[in-house]
């Protein structure tokens, strides 16, 4: 071996050794509980039988049983419209307030600062101020419709409304998150672009789908990628303020997995379900990531 | 002179005697060492307990230092939120752990640890006169609050803190009387009084809130329905039967009617809030959710309020009843320490400091509630309620013991399908035969794929 090619199996080893602690430390609390899950979902584990934790005589039983679960089925098509709509108003909604706030003006900076708190806020505390102003008895919503003797139905119990609310909802809480990914994209669009296009005789309208949506279309690409992985995550919105109903019209799949887990007590069902939204999600990303990479490449 | 007389009188004290008498004090003096030792058997032990948060641990915790003082042993006691503390609860038990040596044997999952046989069995503590002094009489329990604590052979697992007996409160009889009604006692009248007082001075006819598988039972089986077929030998779910659909329309329909907007979201704590503002009529639940629109201070409705059984059916009476109790894991390490503690805190004499210094009154000790200090701290505007209470708490051991459905492990399973076909029901999705219909269907796929054998 040539010195400079036992410099390099030097340097790998030293890699290895220096990235071991965190590849270590990644799979404790990222991949062992995920085979842990995976695990269980192969057996029929019920809490209160104790035997049933390692029981894998019918290792498939559970993914057999998903497809003719109607709750099951209907929970992904409930998280399909919870994330569509709320990913999309997140980007339409976001990307717009971003092209309003891009301006520089003491007033707008401090606009901007306000548009960020729903975001940083706890997701348990969102829940709660929307449990506040969706609660018929003390909303000031509804004091307002009541004193221009409108009646309001009651959103979060409306068969209409109900998911109409938690998507209201998600979206004043993430909405600041594209907005912020977008205001930062146009923030690095040289002016001489726009200032060109302005010259040649472009409308605003043209110069927006000409020059700006180019430069942050991969940017509301990715905004929309995390933001759909994180819709699945809209948990304490539908725990507080919904519960799932009225009936399943909200009952999301990671909810009804809680249900499966907590209320009834079938550990091993709830991690099968638990392992396909796993499983969906992934191939969500994974899908949006092959899609940004193609049309990288297309470019 | 006597005293000079009894000086001289006085035999001299040898020095043989001087040494028997310090011997003797010395004797006297090491004695107590393992008299207080063997008072206190268990010092040095620290009892780790957990339980959900509820007033009655708040109020006990002003006391746990006197047992820890007559005990020698520290107590650890967890409180936790509800649901929270269920599901550790139910992990630790499930695992075999031995983090606890006491624990809160809830309700709902009093069946399910009693037979998957995560709990010890008290019995062996009580019927030893060493171990359990006769005044302590487990038989002073109230039997009705005691039933989900046992197993199909009468083993005791559990004795109760904390009954819950289902009452209906009236804020505004005010408003009733104006109207020339009475108190409702059939399901008929139920419906009437809450259709003629909706709406009458912004006030609404009844409220409820988001557990309707506590609330429609007592309608099922009123009507002559029940959850089970023959609850607990058959678990076989009965939803779609006449009666129960029948039950589903009549509470589907108060709800939908004459209840608030928006009240199928609602908390307990919402509920219990709109009758004590007065805000809607009747409230019906258990005795501690309803009694405050004559206790509480934030009642706003104290003189226009009465609290009474709730309407029977045209078939059957059956107001709901439950309980929560205390007893020990089976793999605990203290278990004897665990016992002492449980005997003291559910002791004759805590009990009634609770009632007297705290005007707690959902306790079980029979002797307890029929006492003349309780019977005067809960009669209010010359309501008894505490006979109200105990005669609602012993309904289920007299007779059919019809409150079985909710003590079976299959219950949560059933319960959680009941809730969605009420809300389908309410919100118009489903009919109500429709409802119970797909609801049975659940039932019997969600037991089946749990493994009970139907």
């Amino acid at each position: 071996m040539t010195g400079e090619g036992l410099l390099d199996a030097e340097r790998r080893r030293f890699n290895r050794w220096a990235l071991a602690p965190s590849l270590i430390i990644l799979f404790a609390i990222a991949v062992l509980p995920a085979l842990y899950l995976l695990a269980a979902s192969l057996t029929p584990f019920q809490l209160t039988s104790p035997g049933s934790a390692t029981d894998f005589s019918a290792p498939l039983r559970n993914y057999r049983l998903l497809p003719g679960d109607p709750r099951f089925v209907n929970s992904l098509l409930v998280q399909a419209k919870l994330s569509f709509w709320g990913v999309l108003f997140q980007v339409l909604l976001g990307m717009w307030l971003a092209l309003l706030l891009n301006v520089q003006s003491r007033f707008v900076e401090f606009a901007r600062t306000f548009f960020l708190i729903p975001m940083v806020l706890p997701p348990i505390v969102v829940a709660v101020i929307w449990k506040l102003i969706y609660a018929p008895d003390i909303s000031p919503i509804y004091y307002a419709a009541s004193l221009l003797n409108v009646t309001m139905p009651a959103l979060t119990s409306s068969v209409d409304f109900a998911l109409v609310s938690i998507i209201i909802a998600d979206t004043w809480e993430w909405l600041p998150f594209t907005f912020l990914m977008v205001l930062a994209a146009l923030q690095t669009i040289p002016d001489e672009f726009s200032e060109a296009a302005l010259v040649d005789g472009a409308s605003r309208l043209q110069i927006f789908y000409y020059v700006t949506l180019p430069f942050i279309a991969p940017i509301l690409l990715v905004s929309a990628m995390f933001r759909l992985i994180d819709s699945v995550k809209a948990f304490p919105l539908i725990f507080l303020l919904t519960g799932g109903g009225p009936g399943s019209l909200t009952e999301v799949t990671n909810y009804y997995a809680y249900l499966l887990a907590f209320d009834t007590n079938e550990i091993g069902y709830s991690s099968a379900v638990t392992v396909v939204m796993l499983l969906l999600v992934a191939a969500i990303s994974l899908g949006l990531v092959w899609m940004g990479r193609r049309r990288e490449g297309l470019s | 002179m006597t005293h000079t007389g009894s000086t001289d009188a006085a035999p001299a004290v040898s020095r043989r005697k001087l040494l028997q008498a310090g011997a003797a004090a010395l004797g006297a003096a090491a004695l107590p060492l393992p008299a207080i030792a063997q008072s206190k058997p268990f010092a040095g032990i620290t009892l780790h307990g957990a339980s959900f948060q509820h007033r009655f641990f708040t109020l006990l915790q002003n006391y746990i230092p006197e047992f820890e003082q007559q005990t020698g042993m520290k107590v650890d006691l967890q409180l936790s939120a509800f649901p929270v503390y269920n599901q550790q609860a139910n992990l630790e038990l499930s695992s075999g752990g031995s983090a606890y040596d006491f624990v809160n044997v809830t309700f709902i999952l009093a069946a399910r640890w009693v037979a998957a046989g995560l709990l010890a069995n008290l019995d062996e503590f009580t019927s030893d006169p060493n171990l359990t002094p006769a005044d302590w009489n487990p038989k002073d329990f109230v039997e009705g609050a005691q039933v989900p604590y046992r197993d199909a052979k009468g083993a005791t697992y559990g004795y109760s803190w904390e009954g819950g007996a289902m009452l209906m409160g009236l804020s505004r009889m005010d408003l009733m009387e104006k109207k020339g009604l009475k108190i409702p006692k059939t399901f008929a009248e139920l419906q009437q009084v809450c259709a003629d007082i909706n709406g009458t001075d912004n006030v609404n006819g009844i409220v409820s809130f988001q557990l309707h598988h506590w609330c429609l039972p007592p309608y099922i089986q009123g009507f002559g329905g029940n959850i089970f077929r023959n609850p607990p030998a058959d678990i076989m779910p009965v939803l779609n039967s006449a009666e129960a659909v029948q039950a589903v329309e009549f509470y589907a329909n108060l709800l939908k009617n004459y209840a608030p907007r928006g009240v199928l979201t609602y908390t307990e704590d919402q509920a219990r809030q709109s009758l004590l503002t007065g805000r809607s009529n009747i409230f019906i639940h258990s005795s501690s959710w309803v009694t405050p629109i004559l206790l509480s201070n934030e009642s706003k409705v104290k003189d226009t309020s009465r609290v009474v059984r709730m309407p029977a059916g045209p078939v059957r009476d059956c107001p709901a009843s439950n309980s929560q109790g205390l007893g020990i894991p089976k793999n605990a390490k203290n278990k004897k320490a665990a016992w002492e503690f449980i005997k003291w805190a559910l002791s004759p004499e805590i009990s009634m400091r609770l009632v007297r210094e705290h005007g707690h009154s959902s306790i079980c000790r029979r002797s307890v509630i029929e006492s003349e200090d309780y019977r005067k701290l809960n009669t209010v505007n010359g309501q008894d309620l505490g006979a109200l209470y105990l005669e609602v708490l012993e309904l289920p051991a007299k007779g059919e013991n019809y409150m079985a459905y909710r003590t079976v492990r299959e219950f949560p399973v059933v319960g959680d399908v009941m809730n969605k076909a009420v809300e389908q029901v309410v919100t118009g999705q489903l009919s109500a035969r429709d409802a119970m219909n797909a609801a049975q269907e659940q039932a019997v796929a969600n037991l089946r794929r749990a493994g009970s054998a139907l």
